[in-house]
């Protein structure tokens, strides 16, 4: 153009009749007037980072919003070999860090992982890769120890599972009461991981039945054991009949005893497994109160739960602390409690309770079960496996001091429930790989840590993820504060519904209803989609330039850059930041 | 085919016949039920037009300028504060030589607030460049929506046909609706030069110089005078052709009257009853219709009232600090000519008060009586005291 001469007109007659350049613009790429550049981006929702387990909860949301059940099971099951246990019991830390709470109420996830847990059809999953002629022992059948067994068999390795216990499942099927988790849904899932070809020798503990030197010949051991011992309450009367721990309890009755009680049951601690031995006593019969030393806020059990058993008829009493257990020909009768005050922040930060002088008081009881604390039993670990806080030390990705050696799940966590034993167990499995390849782990957790420190993600280690990986900006967690609002509806979150007081207390059901089809459709509908594109068109449709096309496949968007002038519109009008603006 | 419509559907029936490919507007009393019709036309599917919704009047012609820009058939409607929104854009359509056709329902401009008639939004909008034309009924208002296609696709400019609010939006009248095939082969829609092309993309409307600029009004202004011969022509054409034609002005029992009454729009209705009274009484006088306010027939005027003694202008608005604005426009069209009639300007009906017979009869025999117009140029009729 710059070689054209301009144009003269020397009269009217000479000038078109409207203001219109004589030639072509064709050469005038106003593109070149961009000096910032809008690209697709997606990036990490904070539900998916937010997930100790590491599932890719938006990915398998969408795809259920798409009603493709099967291949939202397999999303699933590419990261977690346990979504219908964890749809059930999981604590879904997702739903806390999910931005539509800040909106009104976040994504049922929980509910929506058990639906398409329940509701798919889905074939177990196949091993990605051939045999690798690699072994590796699990101590302990829980779900670090499967969870670590399964992505070892999907990468190609042998691994055996050593398991004291008569059933496999560990604390999912001996700690966790049927009415939270029944056997059928834990055996389903079991069966998956077996299918992979994973031997589960049950009734084979390690330091018993055989030695840990036995495992040495594997050519990697992951150590998952979890907790089993008691705190002892350490006050007279302790080893009376009727005193029984929390753990012993439950597993008593998952085991399908139905012990006898008596009338009156004291429990004594806050956490889960009091909670839940609570509740299983309630179900046998007895009349139950809880004695807790510290308030109900410091209460360790998820509130949810001590909202249930209080509920179902579970007295919580808070502030009280057993003093000596009433003893009567060997047997308990009672429990001497002190009324207790909170005193000045512990070391865990929590206000240290206090017992007030001479605020003694009486309870009747037929039982007691103890449940303040539980602690692994390390007497089968060969010496050198160094110890931290009463935990086998580990590094980021299960290694303990040994090498060749890794753990994960209650017995090397601080952090004691499923999902985390979930997330170490993947951990120390992508560890293992690694080790078992003679293969150092440098700077792999850049890429495969979700939201850069977050859980693993085994379909990014493994490769396996679909096209969205391309051009993943995995590090980088969208906020609240970068979504566009004003194209999302209130809408009220989906209730579960629950099984009555008289049904529940008639026995062991399962207290919580998973979602209707139509309801996980309406819950699926309410995901922002955070920091992925849904291809919704509104950079399509807001481009004033015309310069975003659809793609002639349907998936998602080019940028014709002859013509984009960089002008941030296509980029602010993202509802879900899966667009960046950056200098050109 | 005769069909009973209210003068909205009207307008709605002659933009169907005129086969119009686009339509954006936003919905305002009295104008509503136009495009609510032509929605429903659009969506059933028996007017293949695309229809979008805006959020704004300003969006509408904003609209209408890209869709005219393109080269189709455009159209829209409004009325009032709308009409007022669209201003700035009023000025982009015409400048940039656009054929498109708005209807506009004649409301009165806020506050009060109002929906009833006058004519100061459309003649608001008298020096953006639009054509404007008033019609008088129903058969009106749909020919002169098909005539408009014609001269403003000839000529190069936006025609905006205005008439009352509710004395001809919303009132039922019997409406002779043309047979299509007429209307297709009276208006064939023929590719204009310089549209927006993908394939030969130009700059249009770019920053024009002190050079140019002023050649490019020239040209619009040239434009304007031609559409005084275009009009008239197509006129002549659609009497051919429908049997109907109103002139861009028209002149009842003037050739020998001493005093004509001006008016515009329905108020000539009531004027031909009270001319035709006082003749039959034996006043001397005559009505001129103004049909076309821009281009402003000043040639037609001429011919009417030179050699008239008195003419007396009925105005259904007002220049604030002026008077009547056809008024005003008759004294200018007649102020170099010798013979040139005394004016008198009154001004009535605002805001959509009656203007009945009785007080034309008075407006007129005051003139009678009457030697020279007040000093103060404006008398205000049905004022109350």
């Amino acid at each position: 153009m710059s070689d054209d001469k301009p144009i003269i007109f020397e009269t009217i007659a000479d000038m078109p009749e409207i203001v219109v350049s004589e030639a072509s613009m064709l050469w005038n790429h106003t593109g070149s007037w961009r000096f910032m550049k809008p690209a697709y981006q997606n990036k990490v929702p904070p539900c998916n980072q937010g997930c100790p387990a590491g599932n890719d909860v938006e990915q398998f949301i969408s795809l259920i919003g798409e009603k493709k059940y099967a291949e939202a099971k397999a999303v699933l099951k590419e990261e977690n070999p346990f979504p219908r246990v964890c749809g059930r019991v999981c604590y879904h830390p997702c739903e806390t860090a999910c931005n539509r709470s800040k909106f009104d109420s976040p994504t049922a996830i929980n509910a929506l992982e058990r639906f398409v847990g329940d509701f798919a059809d889905g074939a177990s999953p196949k091993p990605v890769r051939p045999p690798t002629q690699k072994t590796v022992a699990v101590v302990g059948s829980g779900p670090a120890g499967l969870t670590a067994a399964y992505h070892l068999a999907r990468m190609g390795h042998t691994v055996t599972v050593f398991e004291g216990k008569e059933k496999a499942g560990g604390l999912l099927r001996y700690g966790i009461p049927a009415y939270r988790l029944g056997d059928d849904v834990l055996d389903s899932e079991i069966a998956d991981i077996e299918a992979l070809g994973v031997k589960i020798q049950c009734g084979r503990q390690v330091g018993k039945d055989l030695p840990f030197e036995e495992l040495k010949k594997h050519d990697a051991v992951f150590i998952g054991a979890g907790v089993h011992q008691s705190q002892k309450l350490g006050a007279p009367g302790e080893d009376a009949k009727g005193v029984m721990s929390g753990l012993e309890f439950l597993a008593r009755v998952n085991g399908g005893e139905r012990p006898a009680l008596g009338k009156k049951v004291i429990v004594i601690g806050g956490g889960n497994s009091a909670v839940d031995a609570a509740r299983c006593a309630l179900r046998l019969g007895a009349d139950v109160a809880l004695y807790y030393r510290r308030s109900r806020v410091e209460m360790p059990a998820f509130e949810a739960e001590v909202d249930e058993a209080e509920a179902e008829g579970v007295a919580i009493n808070i502030l009280g602390a057993p003093v000596k257990i009433k003893v009567d020909v060997g047997k308990v009768v009672g429990l001497t409690l002190n009324k207790m005050i909170l005193g000045e922040p512990d070391e865990s930060g929590r206000r240290r309770p206090e017992p007030i002088p001479g605020s003694e008081f009486d309870v009747e009881a037929d039982t007691v079960i103890t449940a303040i604390g539980e602690k692994s039993d390390f007497d089968f670990l060969p010496d050198g496996i160094k110890l931290e806080w009463g935990k086998i030390a580990i590094d980021e990705f299960g290694l303990t001091s040994h090498p060749g050696v890794f753990a994960g799940g209650d017995i090397a966590l601080s952090t004691q429930n499923v999902a985390y034993a979930i997330g170490s167990g993947k951990k120390a499995a992508v560890a293992i790989d690694r080790f078992l390849a003679g293969e150092k782990m440098d700077e792999i957790g850049d890429r495969i840590l979700i939201g850069g420190e977050g859980p693993v993600s085994i379909s990014r280690y493994l490769a396996t993820g679909d096209a969205h990986a391309k051009n993943d900006a995995f590090q980088t967690v969208v906020s609240y504060e970068e979504l566009n609002l004003n194209y999302f509806d209130e809408s009220e979150r989906s209730k579960r519904i629950h099984l009555d007081k008289a049904a529940r207390l008639a026995g062991f059901d399962e207290v919580n209803a998973g979602l209707t089809e139509a309801e996980a459709m309406h819950e699926a509908e309410r995901c922002f989609h955070c920091g992925v594109c849904t291809m919704c068109d509104n950079c399509y449709v807001y481009c004033p330039d015309v310069a975003i096309r659809q793609k002639d496949d349907g998936m998602g968007y080019d940028i014709d850059f002859d013509y984009c002038k960089g002008c941030g519109i296509c980029f602010k009008e993202c509802p879900r930041s899966a667009m960046i603006l950056e200098d050109e | 085919m005769k069909k009973v419509l209210m003068g909205n559907h009207a307008a709605s029936w002659a933009a169907k016949l005129s086969r119009v490919q686009f339509i954006a507007a936003y919905p305002i009393t009295p104008q509503t039920q136009i495009v609510e019709e032509l929605s429903e036309m659009c969506g059933s599917g028996e007017l293949k037009a695309k229809f979008m919704k805006v959020e704004s009047e300003h969006s509408a012609m904003a609209a209408c300028v890209a869709a005219a820009s393109v080269g189709v058939r455009t159209f829209t409607a409004t009325s009032a504060n709308g009409l007022a929104l669209m201003h700035e854009v009023l000025h982009w359509a015409a400048g940039a030589r656009l054929p498109i056709v708005m209807v506009n329902v004649n409301r009165a401009m806020a506050p009060g607030w109002s929906i009833w008639s006058d004519q100061c939004d459309s003649l608001s909008q008298r020096d953006t460049g639009w054509m404007q034309l008033y019609a008088e009924n129903n058969q009106e208002v749909l020919d002169t929506v098909i005539q408009a296609y014609k001269i403003s696709e000839k000529v190069l400019l936006p025609v905006m046909v205005c008439y009352d609010a509710f004395f001809l939006s919303h009132t039922y009248e019997p409406v002779d609706i043309p047979d299509i095939k007429l209307v297709d082969d009276f208006i064939p829609h023929e590719m204009r030069e310089n549209i927006l092309d993908t394939k030969n993309p130009k700059s249009f409307n770019s920053l024009t110089m002190p050079d140019v600029y002023m050649e490019m009004r020239y040209k619009i202004q040239r434009a304007h005078d031609r559409a005084l011969d275009v009009t008239e022509e197509v006129d002549a054409e659609f009497q051919k052709v429908f049997g109907r034609s109103y002139g861009v002005v028209e002149a009842v029992q003037c050739d020998d009257a001493e005093i004509i009454m001006v008016t515009s729009s329905t108020t000539s209705s009531p004027a031909r009853l009270v001319i035709k009274e006082l003749r039959e009484q034996g006043v001397k006088i005559g009505l001129l219709k103004m049909r076309l306010f821009r281009p402003f027939p000043v040639k037609r005027v001429k011919e009417v009232l030179l050699g008239v003694k008195k003419v007396v202008v009925i105005d259904r608005n007002i220049s604030f600090g002026k008077g009547g604005i056809f008024a005003d426009e008759i004294k200018g069209a007649l102020a170099n000519e010798a013979n040139r009639p005394k004016v008198w300007g009154y001004i009535t009906g605002l805001g959509g008060r009656d203007i009945v017979p009785e007080a034309l009869r008075e407006i007129a025999l005051e003139v009678q009586d009457m030697d020279e117009p007040p000093e103060h140029s404006i008398i205000w009729k049905g004022l109350k005291s």
